[in-house]
């Protein structure tokens, strides 16, 4: 079975500097695979290079095998890539539900949406969608009107219902109390096996809940790749980004 | 209907009747008039599917307006019979003669250097057609290299600000072409199936106030579907929608386009009504008095910028009748757009939604029925 997210040799350079420098990773169907690094280790590139933001000068990306190098934003997502940024990003001035409403559209150009009504099937959709995220009595509410907690899970729901194979997470529970944390693990752990997962996340007690893999970078280069347990005795990693206390 | 609740549809139907009943009221003198206005309420609401919908502010929609006056007054000038008795088989008006070289033609082929671009205008429907067709068709062209540049916010308005001016510009110098500052005056009238739209006829008012009320329901309407919605979440993220999967440049493209055949049709029926075209339509202060209307009304409710654009120059007429106010009515504009903009930001619109939510919470059987209605 092709791998739902190859990344062979990927680079890019800024002007001398290389911020990701030949990253190669295979990430399985329906995995859900952690990127650890240190700041300016090259964790958001590698996801704006995947996404389409940011250009790559060297290497390839395929999704679902599909090569999907160089396209633009909207097509790669089309391609079956959604992200959630660091700093979430919903549609403030809508609703919750229209927000999903907007997600939830498989038809991306504007004649094909100059109708009204939702079909049944995505109606029930939208309704589960709803539930999994715990907005359920939020639906009628404008989304600039939730909490910080409750638009990340917004947002979540959003690349639910976008029924994106491959899912990119930028620091999902950054800012979050305990308890929403605790939720969002609970959402993620949700998403594994349905969706193929990428999430950079510094928390590591958030990271033992949902990881199964991790993939450490530094500098630009993957350093290690290995399961939880592996990753957090491995020597190098450790001296690179754990401090040599080990994780606290 | 759909994504339209209860009250809504009421306001949208109340209108209507009350601009149909208007006829009942008033003279064809002050009908006249205020079918001017009605052609201001399509430009109100014209900015706000931009402006309020769509987060981009169009500093030179009066561009639009301006295209749809021109088109429709080049088919009238030629009706005209001042254009008839020029001593040439085909129509030429009259200012062309004036404007000539000594000796040229004197017919509307080369009367005036480029002067056969009014021929297809001999037909009345080529100005009404046009009026339409052209500014949607050039908002296309500018709407696909704007967005599709990822331009958005201020140098959007700068540079819609700069065309409407380049274009003035251009249409006072073409003075042989254009009539120049003087613009075009002594038009005929509308013809449609031996029916003459004689401007202080009722008739003319019902052909505005029905354009009107189509204008407002169709724009309801689109924006109301899930195109519309997808708008707004542009306005609201482009990026989000880009990584959903929306091209953001295609949905920002179209509603410009929409919104500017909605000015050229309101151009178009102003100069039906008021019997001219003039530069002045391309003036900067006329393009920004626009967005104060919709700002006023709401700029994010279609029927609010409407009624917003009426209202204002209903007291604007009252108000230039007492000598006083006469000068100080910019004054009092420039304060309610300050005003609104601080203390109402959703405009008058704004303030009846948030009047019919305090309502809603008041009664909860309100809202039952409500919700069951949609």
């Amino acid at each position: 079975m092709t791998a739902a997210l190859t990344l062979d040799g990927l680079a890019v350079d800024f002007s001398g500097f290389r911020a990701v420098d030949g990253v190669s990773m295979a990430v399985e169907q329906g995995e859900l695979r952690v990127l650890l690094g240190a700041n300016g280790a090259g964790k958001t590139t590698l996801m704006d290079l995947i996404s389409g933001k940011t250009r790559a000068t060297e290497g390839k990306v395929l999704v679902q095998g599909r090569d999907v190098t160089g396209l633009r934003e909207h097509r790669i997502a089309r391609a079956g890539v959604g992200r959630k940024f660091q700093i979430p990003s919903v549609f403030s001035g809508l609703t919750v539900r229209q927000n999903l409403e907007v997600a939830q559209s498989k038809r991306p150009s504007v004649w094909s949406n100059l109708r009204f009504a939702l079909g049944m099937s995505e109606k029930a959709r939208l309704a589960e969608v709803l539930e999994l995220i715990g907005l359920g009595a939020e639906a009628e509410r404008e989304a600039g009107l939730l909490s910080h907690g409750q638009t990340q899970w917004l947002e979540l729901g959003m690349l639910m219902i976008q029924d994106a194979s491959v899912i990119l997470l930028d620091e999902p529970t950054a800012g979050m109390t305990q308890g929403e944390t605790a939720k969002t693990a609970e959402i993620i752990n949700r998403l594994k096996g349905r969706h193929t997962l990428l999430v950079v996340e510094h928390d590591m007690a958030f990271v033992r809940d949902i990881a199964e893999r991790i993939t450490v970078l530094h500098l630009g280069r993957v350093l290690a790749e290995g399961s939880v347990a592996f990753i957090e005795n491995h020597p190098e990693v450790k001296a690179a980004y754990l401090g040599k206390q080990g994780i606290a | 209907m759909a994504g339209l609740s209860n009250y809504r549809f009421w306001a949208y139907a109340g209108l209507a009747v009350l601009l149909l009943a208007l006829p009942l009221v008033g003279d064809e003198f002050w009908l006249n008039r205020v079918a001017k206005y009605l052609c201001y309420g399509m430009l109100g609401a014209a900015v706000a599917l931009t402006w309020g919908y769509a987060g981009v502010l169009n500093l030179g929609q009066g561009l639009f307006f301006g295209i749809g006056a021109y088109a429709m007054a080049m088919s009238l000038k030629l009706q005209s019979y001042t254009s008839l008795q020029q001593g040439s088989d085909t129509p030429v008006p009259d200012f062309m003669l004036w404007n000539a070289q000594p000796g040229a033609p004197t017919d509307l082929c080369c009367i005036t250097p480029g002067s056969w671009i009014w021929l297809p205008f001999q037909w009345q429907w080529t100005g009404v057609i046009v009026a339409v067709i052209l500014p949607a068709v050039l908002a296309g062209i500018m709407g696909r290299i704007i967005f599709g540049q990822r331009i958005s916010g201020v140098f959007v308005s700068i540079i819609t600000l700069a065309l409407v001016l380049l274009v003035r510009l251009v249409v006072t110098d073409a003075q042989p072409l254009t009539n120049g500052f003087n613009g075009l005056t002594d038009l005929g009238w509308l013809t449609v199936f031996s029916h003459e739209f004689d401007p202080y006829a009722k008739g003319t008012y019902y052909l505005v106030a029905v354009a009107l009320i189509a204008v407002l329901a169709a724009a309801r309407i689109l924006v109301a579907t899930r195109a519309g919605t997808i708008l707004q979440a542009t306005r609201d993220s482009d990026t989000r929608a880009l990584y959903l999967g929306y091209d953001v440049p295609a949905y920002q493209t179209f509603f410009f386009a929409v919104s500017a055949a909605i000015a050229g049709l309101a151009g178009m029926l102003y100069v039906i009504v008021s019997e001219f075209a003039s530069p002045s339509f391309l003036e900067l202060s006329f393009s920004i008095t626009m967005v104060v209307w919709a700002a006023v009304g709401g700029r994010g409710s279609i029927l609010g910028a409407a009624v917003g654009a009426i209202l204002i120059n209903m007291i604007e007429a009252r108000v230039s009748e007492t000598e006083a106010l006469v000068e100080a009515w910019k004054a009092i504009i420039g304060i309610l757009f300050v005003v609104t903009v601080i203390y109402l930001p959703k405009g008058l619109s704004g303030l009846a939604h948030d009047g019919m939510a305090r309502l809603r919470a008041r009664r909860p059987s309100f809202q039952l029925k409500e919700e069951a209605g949609q």
